[in-house]
């Protein structure tokens, strides 16, 4: 007899995430998916001026802060088709490429690592042997006895005091914990210095948005941060040299740390190479332009869409092919729940209709979550790092390539080994280098630029509501830190008529849909092996490894 | 046989003119605080500094004549009385609104004949002397922010517990397009009745010497 | 007044080092956190050791809960300086339950908030961050299946002291714009009994919070507010008073369009929506990210982040006025009174016209008699 377990709250993430599962025989036999909080800002949206909506959507998330603004500003530009300065292009490939490397930074060390580091082991560890094997994955010059010997006494220090703080009641000793005391001394010094690096590297969001989290220069057009070598109160010399300095810290880190720490946990957990795979489809929009051309050619990670786990076969996406459904989501469609919705027609009519609190379990046959379903060609999709580096690789981009091939070697598992929980973190981790490395480029060609006297930062010949058709509609996207984001907006008399968000945690976490298909937590959570159901780390490790955000995906 | 009544005392004068000038004053410098003008860089005049002195120099001085005007009306002459902005409080009062309503509205051809305002007139001067307070309190409410805790804020902060500072702004604003519309009502009805009336309504006010019709009294 | 006298670390007693030093802190920035915390909260020099001693006594308990939010005030807590984020958890707080970062998760992280709510009964300090909706007896928001008010009662019952954090817990925030589909509140409005200071912004400011803290722990009581709840030290101020472009502002000089000259020389956004004279907070003068920048220093006007319902009065964001409700987007206050003057010299025009031509009072001429 199958037993019911609820985890609530899925701790170390954004947003309220509640898991219901059925654990029979050591095994996860279903799963279930649910957001419990909902805002409505599609709703608040309604009747304001386009141009203030990315203040609006940035507040989706302050976690993956600056992607709902790329997303909506990029909406209302092709909505009006509005051409970018190069500058502006250059300036948001910087944000965005920051906040991909700091983003999962966080994750990996502050939301991640606990499933797998044991921190109360890392105090029996031996320094000198620590020392050693820091020493011998990478040259990160804080590795010294010594230095670990100091954070092992500040710990101890610490857990002396009695009072665990954020660290009591975890799964701490669970049996799914395999790693050595040293490696655990490694992951927990990293995860005070990554404390420390996050807060430094995001820096290039103040510099070049104001402040982060939600930074505040992004604009309808470009950027509102001016650019002028001559000037103490624009982007001049002196700040990029700043950027540069701390594109460089960042770099570093993920070479020198990030990358080998994930390289010297995986081996003691290669069997989550095969569990976690999920739905098996993947959809990713792309990003990154490299250059100014109108289109998608020049994106740097492409296009595309994989359906099941075919990497042979890439597929082009097509935006109009995507529904959302809320069959099993607390709304109504004006035409029945049963319907799936293009964005563009897209409505958000809250109706709860869930257990009235306090409640101990939520009725799952009937509407359990406040995240909608989204659908393409009517299949649940996975989006993520992992879908943006396996259509990637699929595509044959080189760098991709090389770096995914890089990390299989290492671990010497097969591509399909992707197709994981431990693909997932992998994956990210890729994400995070290829980004880090990627920053140095756009910072070159925004130099090059003001060397050859360009300096516009934004196209005002749309700003002006006057100049805009009595009726536009557009489809911004992006690829955040955890996958695909797409925006569509309908404006009518210069004002929002519609506007709809589907959000890579909307893809990856939703509900049901009209046909009983999963959504990829779900699909992901089956068959996951369960040691002890009042400490089901395993379903964290899994959860974890998509890293969701709740406020994104309900907004 | 028509006689000379000395209706506006000086005081009412004053405070008239003074009025008008700093509403002048207010408008103007408030339209550059709204819609300021850029003067190119590096000059070394605060453009929109002395904008907003003279603009809250003249609150101030508005703020003083709106005080002594509801001063003047308990201890003046009748006309200048409180009581003289409700005039339909009379049944005499408000036989004579109707009939001045009815001329202004060419449906009627009698003019009262008083020597004060006349009944729609007075009306209009509530209405006006209401936008006074209206001005000063909205005024004075922002001019307080820029010192929390000063005696501004600590008088009139609690505006804020009703309105938000953005729409006080707002408010603030159209008031001003009100009293403009009132000007050119105001001196067209006075320029009217000086011509009906034959009364010197306009000289009235500079004068404050009226001629009025003993058995119209 | 001798205030920039020299900051020697004997000015905190030796003993108090020592058993900081024993915690594995460095006793350097120990002391530079103790300055920096008494400048922060513009206290003179010698309370330094006070502070000290405050920070050196045992961790404060603080229960950190989330409803209604985008965990952007988590964030920004993360970004923390002075002190850091790691200095604080290790340190200075004990957080016995914050989502965003705690090791624990379901049941076993709700039994550790309730032990903690126990155990430091009247003591902790409770930190809110989001509204709390009240639309279908809180089904808009439930963490372990309890609603987000019923959350909020219970812990703000037992807590020394409550501090919400950021615009949405304060003043319902952007669950609470219109048309507000969730019924969101604000903590005040959800716990009225309660002491709650606010700290607006959007996200709010980590300086501001760690010095509340700070003051919390040296004094035992929260910070003088305003009449919204806000600690005077960093929202007695407009931010237009404080500009570093308030001298443009002052001169008429101005940015007409971005990336314009006045915009690259940094002349005043104020015609490009700046609401700086009308939000109060402290961003010209302590900044973000360690005091790198600030919305108006990179170039973009204030949209008001730390006001009451500013998504709503502080919107459109690019123009200085609200719209006048009933008329289009680009219907200014200006367009509507003008037409209002034209109007009503149009009709006194006409009235003048028709006036002269009227027939005369009979009784009027027959009444003109020049006087002498
Ligand atoms: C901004 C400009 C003005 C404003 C706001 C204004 C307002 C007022 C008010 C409130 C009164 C009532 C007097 C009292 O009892 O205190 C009044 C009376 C009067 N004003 Fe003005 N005034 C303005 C300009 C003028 C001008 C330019 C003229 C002359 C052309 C004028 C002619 C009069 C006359 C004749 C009266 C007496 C009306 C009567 O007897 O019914 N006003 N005005
Ligand atoms: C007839 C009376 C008045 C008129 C027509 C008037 C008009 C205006 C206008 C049009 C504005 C600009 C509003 C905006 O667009 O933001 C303004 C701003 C202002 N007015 Fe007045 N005003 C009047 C009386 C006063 C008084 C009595 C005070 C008291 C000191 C005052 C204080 C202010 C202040 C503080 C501002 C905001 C200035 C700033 O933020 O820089 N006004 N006024
Ligand atoms: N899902 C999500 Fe976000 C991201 N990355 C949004 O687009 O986290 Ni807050
Ligand atoms: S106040 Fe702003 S930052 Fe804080 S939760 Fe609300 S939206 Fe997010
Ligand atoms: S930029 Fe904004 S805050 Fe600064 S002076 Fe201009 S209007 Fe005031
Ligand atoms: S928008 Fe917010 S951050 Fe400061 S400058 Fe304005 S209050
Ligand atoms: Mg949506």
């Amino acid at each position: 007899m199958a037993k019911r377990i609820a985890v609530d709250p899925i701790t170390r993430i954004e947003g309220h995430l509640r898991i219901e599962a059925e654990v029979e025989g050591g095994k996860i036999t279903n799963a279930w998916s649910s957001s419990t909080a909902f805002r409505g800002i599609e709703t608040i949206l309604k009747g304001r001026d386009p141009r203030d909506a990315h203040h609006f959507t940035q507040r989706f998330c302050g976690v993956c802060t600056t992607v709902h603004s790329m997303a909506s500003i990029r909406a209302v530009e092709d909505a009006l088709n509005i051409q970018i300065p190069d500058n502006a292009r250059l300036i948001r490939n910087l944000i965005m490429g920051m906040q991909g490397v700091q983003d999962h930074v966080i994750h990996f060390y502050h939301l991640h690592a606990l499933d797998w580091v044991d921190i109360t082991s890392a105090l029996q560890a031996d320094p000198a042997k620590t020392s050693q094997i820091a020493q011998s994955i990478s040259e990160w010059p804080m590795s010294s006895t010594d230095y670990f010997r100091q954070i092992q006494a500040r710990v101890k220090a610490f857990a002396e005091t009695g009072n665990l703080g954020p660290f009591q009641n975890a799964y701490w000793g669970h049996s799914a914990y395999k790693l050595t005391p040293e490696v655990n001394l490694i992951g927990l010094a990293h995860y005070l210095e990554a404390l420390e690096i996050q807060k430094e590297i995001i820096k290039v969001h103040a510099i070049l948005g104001s402040k982060n989290p939600h930074p505040q220069t992004f604009l309808v057009g470009g950027m509102a941060i001016p650019i002028d070598p001559n000037s103490q109160n624009a982007i001049n010399a002196d700040k990029i040299a700043y950027i540069r300095k701390l594109l460089g810290k960042a770099r570093t880190f993920v070479e020198q740390v990030y990358i080998p720490d994930l390289l010297a946990v995986a081996p003691a957990y290669l069997d989550w190479a095969g569990i976690g795979g999920g739905v098996g489809n993947y959809l990713s929009y792309g990003d990154f332009p490299m250059d100014n051309s109108p289109g998608t050619g020049s994106l740097f990670f492409p296009r595309g869409i994989i359906m099941g786990r075919d990497l042979a076969n890439l597929m082009e996406m097509d935006e109009t092919k995507i529904t959302e459904y809320v069959t099993h989501s607390w709304y109504n469609y004006s035409k029945g729940d049963d319907k799936g919705l293009h964005p563009y027609q897209g409505e958000t009519n809250d109706n709860y209709t869930g257990p009235r609190p306090p409640f101990e379990f939520l009725n799952t046959d009937d509407k359990y979550s406040w995240v909608k379903s989204p659908r393409y060609l009517d299949q649940p999709m996975e989006v993520g790092p992992l879908a943006r580096v396996l259509v990637a690789y699929a595509a044959g981009v080189p760098e991709v390539k090389a770096a995914v091939d890089k990390v299989l070697k290492q671990l010497d598992a097969p591509a399909s080994a992707l197709f994981s929980t431990l693909g997932r973190t992998a994956a990210r981790g890729i994400d995070a280098l290829l980004l880090a490395q990627k920053n140095d480029v756009w910072l070159d060609q925004l130099i090059d630029n003001m060397d050859r006297g360009i300096l516009d930062v934004h196209n005002g010949e749309k700003w002006d509501p006057a100049s805009w058709p009595k009726e536009a509609r557009g489809f911004g996207y992006h690829e955040a830190p955890r996958g695909a984001l797409g925006h569509w907006i309908r404006i009518e008399d210069q004002k929002i008529a519609n506007y709809q968000a589907v959000v890579p945690s909307t893809w990856n976490a939703g509900p049901r849909d009209a046909h009983g298909q999963m959504g990829p937590y779900e699909a992901s959570l089956i068959d996951t092996p369960i040691a002890d159901p009042e400490k089901p780390v395993e379903i964290l490790r899994t959860i974890h490894s998509f890293d969701p955000c709740l406020a994104c995906a309900v907004h | 046989m028509l006689e000379i009544h000395y209706v506006w005392e000086w005081p009412v004068r004053i405070v008239h003119w003074i009025n008008a000038l700093c509403i002048v004053l207010l408008s103007i410098t408030g339209i550059y605080i709204a819609h300021p003008f850029t003067v190119g860089s590096g000059t070394g005049f605060y453009l929109m500094g002395w904008m907003r002195f003279i603009h809250f120099t003249a609150g101030y001085l508005f703020l003083l004549a709106v005080i002594s005007r509801f001063i003047w009306m308990l201890i003046g002459n009748h006309h200048a009385s409180w009581k003289a902005f409700f005039p339909w409080i009379t049944p005499k009062g408000r036989e004579n609104f109707v009939k001045m309503f009815r001329y202004y509205t060419f449906t009627g051809s009698k003019i009262s004949h008083e020597s004060g305002h006349n009944p729609v007139a007075a009306t209009a001067y509530l209405g006006i002397i209401m936008l006074y307070v209206l001005q000063v309190l909205s005024g004075f409410a922002l001019y307080g922010q820029a010192a929390p805790g000063g005696f501004w804020d600590s008088t009139l902060g609690w505006v804020f517990l009703l309105i938000d500072n953005q729409n006080l702004r707002l408010g603030h604003h159209l008031v001003m397009w009100l009293l403009i519309g009132f000007f050119i009502n105001h001196i067209y009805s006075a320029w009217l009745m000086d011509v009906k009336q034959r009364n010197g309504t306009i000289s009235g006010i500079f004068s404050g010497f009226r001629y009025v019709d003993p058995d119209e009294q | 007044m001798k205030t920039n006298q020299p900051l020697s670390p004997a000015v905190i007693p030796e003993h108090v080092l020592e058993r900081v030093e024993a915690r594995g802190i460095n006793r350097r920035d120990f002391i530079k956190l103790c300055t920096a915390t008494t400048a922060a909260l513009a206290l003179p020099i010698s309370f330094v050791p006070r502070v000290a001693q405050a920070l050196e006594d045992n961790r404060l308990p603080v229960i950190w809960l989330e409803f209604q939010s985008c965990s952007g005030d988590s964030e920004a807590f993360l970004r923390a300086n002075q002190p850091t984020a790691a200095t604080l958890i290790l340190d200075l707080i004990s957080l016995e339950y914050a989502e965003v970062v705690m090791a624990a998760a379901g049941h076993l992280a709700e039994e550790a908030k309730h032990q903690a709510m126990e155990k430091h009964r009247g003591q902790y300090l409770l930190v809110v961050e989001g509204s709390i909706p009240t639309k279908n007896d809180g089904g808009y928001c439930t963490v372990a299946g309890q609603s987000a008010l019923e959350s909020v009662r219970q812990a703000a019952d037992g807590a020394a002291a409550v501090i919400a954090v950021g615009t949405c817990a304060t003043f319902g925030g952007i669950p609470a714009a219109a048309p507000n589909p969730s019924g969101a509140i604000s903590v005040k409005d959800a716990v009225p009994g309660a002491t709650v200071v606010n700290l607006p912004g959007c996200p709010l400011n980590a300086v501001n919070l760690t010095s509340t803290i700070v003051h919390f722990l040296t004094f035992g009581e929260l910070p003088a507010t305003d009449r919204l709840g806000r600690p005077l030290f960093a929202y007695g101020k407009r931010i237009h008073d404080n500009c570093e472009r308030r001298g443009h502002f002052d001169a008429g000089q101005y940015a007409e369009s971005f990336g314009d000259a006045g915009h690259r020389d940094g002349h005043c956004l104020y015609k490009l929506g700046c609401k700086g004279p009308e939000t109060f907070h402290n961003c010209p003068t302590v900044r973000y990210n360690e005091g790198v920048s600030w919305p108006v220093m990179a170039g973009h006007g204030c949209i008001g982040c730390s006001e009451p319902s500013f998504w709503d009065t502080m919107s459109p964001f690019y123009r200085r006025l609200p719209k006048v409700p009933g008329f289009g987007i680009e219907d200014t206050a200006d367009k509507i009174g003008i037409g209002l003057a034209a109007a009503t010299a149009a009709a006194f025009a006409v009235h003048g016209v028709a006036s002269a031509f009227r027939k005369h009072d009979p009784k009027e001429d027959s009444k003109v008699v020049k006087e002498e």
